[in-house]
């Protein structure tokens, strides 16, 4: 369990640890919009932007390699099937325009992924929560306890899910699953163990949240906006003018 | 004064299995007892009725003289309840978010919260761990603070399923003497084990249970010879005809 995925809030005293959850969500969506639309030249400015903040916030990019390394293999699986086309004989052929597409592509999508984990590495769980019951309380026939709490569960619960496959996969490797020649057993094996564990996790979750009175209406973290928001938000609109200038 | 009954409890899994059997039990105030049975006894199933996270089949529990069944909320926050997996009850990204999660629930103010919490990691000694990842604390920690998450909630009586599962000898040392200052404390404590090593010789009463049925209850030194013959393994000293001796000196 030491080595459980470093996905998760980290102390710290970086500018995004500073930040209300409010302005760090608001900008992640509006950055993340941005990220799918801009051109190049927004894309190297908010790369360079990103590995500055991820470095502060003392995020290391080995760690981060490590942590998204199922991303980055999807990734690459996405980059290859936009990348490569076939020609009239069915032979694989990249393209100068496909190769740049994909290029892109996975670019953005890193982006955007690089993000979420900035957010959840530097703001804790439950601010995450009380950001989101803020956002949600205005919009009618929305549980918005509820649908924060489930949130908050996710972020908080997706490292140990990740904690549970690794482990369940070096259990599998441990008893020769590489030797399996069907290409489908692994997968299927390992699908099938996970979800089992995952929901007998939940299971365990859901008892130890009750015998600890769960209720909706719980005490919420106090959330401030601080002059440091202000300037977060305008500091963040000047860096989105070039996905915007053509 | 009992503050805990239980009267003609039954229960019954979804499979159809037998988990408890007219279970009749009274816990009194401030009282150290140690409920010992094989695997697939009943312990865990009975201390879940205890805080009224399973529901008895027929029969009742109560708590403070109200029934489990018509507030199990109340319940919960007075019989504290630790779990034999500590991993599975960390909720928090924090120690002091995991401590502070009970607090919360009951609605209680920021400063009441963080007075709690602190109160809570003193009594069990991990003061200072606040901004600690909680999965990355040693087992012991971890099981220490599984039980301060339930003390921040002031619970009266603290059940524990098998606290020193997994742990090496100083870790286990550590819980138990955090164990007996609560009890010193004021705490009514209710334990469950297979292992009576570590616990017996501090126990002021010992259940044993076999296949979902109370089959002996009493003083450890009245019923420990009879243990063996329900699939419990005496304390060494017991082997040695030396008694019942306390594992912390």
């Amino acid at each position: 369990m030491a080595e459980l995925t470093s996905i998760g809030f980290r102390k710290g005293n970086s500018v995004l640890h500073r930040l209300d959850p409010r302005t760090k969500q608001i900008l992640l969506m509006v950055f993340g919009m941005a990220a799918l639309f801009g051109d190049e030249r927004f894309l190297l400015l908010a790369s360079l932007l990103l590995a500055l903040l991820l470095h502060q916030a003392g995020l290391r990019f080995t760690t981060i390699v490590r942590e998204i390394r199922y991303f980055l293999y999807l990734l690459i699986f996405v980059f290859a099937v936009r990348a490569i086309s076939f020609t009239d004989q069915f032979y694989p052929a990249i393209s100068p325009g496909g190769f740049s597409e994909a290029i892109f592509f996975c670019w953005r999508l890193l982006l955007i992924v690089l993000m979420g984990l900035l957010l959840v590495s530097t703001t804790r769980t439950s601010d995450i929560r009380a950001a989101i019951i803020w956002f949600l309380r205005p919009l009618p026939l929305i549980n918005e306890k509820m649908a924060a709490t489930m949130v908050g569960l996710l972020v908080r619960f997706l490292p140990l899910i990740l904690f549970q496959a690794r482990e369940i996969d070096e259990g599998m490797r441990a008893r020769g699953i590489e030797r399996r020649r069907n290409p489908l057993v692994r997968p299927i094996r390992f699908s099938v163990a996970l979800f089992r564990r995952v929901f007998v996790r939940a299971d365990e979750l859901v008892e130890t949240m009750q015998a600890r009175c769960y209720s909706e209406q719980r005490t919420l973290p106090q959330l401030q906006f601080s002059a440091a928001d202000g300037w977060a938000s305008v500091f963040g609109l000047l860096a989105l003018l070039p996905a915007f200038l053509r | 004064m009992a503050i805990i009954e239980t009267n003609g409890l039954c229960y019954q899994y979804q499979d159809g299995s037998t988990g408890l059997v007219d279970v009749s039990l009274s816990f009194e105030t401030g009282e150290f007892t140690v409920v010992a049975g094989a695997n697939g006894s009943g312990k865990s199933t009975l201390l879940r009725h205890l805080n009224g996270l399973l529901l008895p089949g027929s029969g009742s529990v109560s708590v403070c003289g109200a029934a489990v069944q018509d507030d199990p909320a109340r319940a919960r926050q007075q019989v504290g309840m630790v779990f034999q997996d500590a991993d599975s009850q960390i909720i928090g990204e924090t120690v002091y978010a995991d401590v502070a999660f009970g607090p919360e629930n009951l609605g209680l103010s920021h400063d009441q919260i963080d007075e709690r919490v602190q109160a809570a990691l003193e009594a069990v000694a991990l003061t200072g761990f606040d901004d600690k990842s909680p999965h990355h604390l040693s087992g012991g920690e971890k099981r220490r603070l599984a039980i301060a998450g339930v003390l921040a909630m002031t619970p009266q009586v603290l059940v524990m399923d098998e606290p020193f599962s997994n742990l090496d000898y100083r870790a286990a040392r550590l819980v138990l003497t955090q164990i007996l200052n609560l009890h010193r404390a004021g705490h009514t404590i209710i334990i469950t084990t297979h292992d009576l090593e570590k616990v017996i010789g501090h126990a002021q009463r010992l259940i044993i249970m076999d296949r979902g049925r109370v089959v002996r209850d009493g003083s450890p030194a009245a019923i420990i010879e009879d243990v063996e013959r329900f699939g419990i393994r005496p304390p060494c000293s017991i082997k040695f005809n030396q008694g019942i001796l306390p594992w912390l000196s």
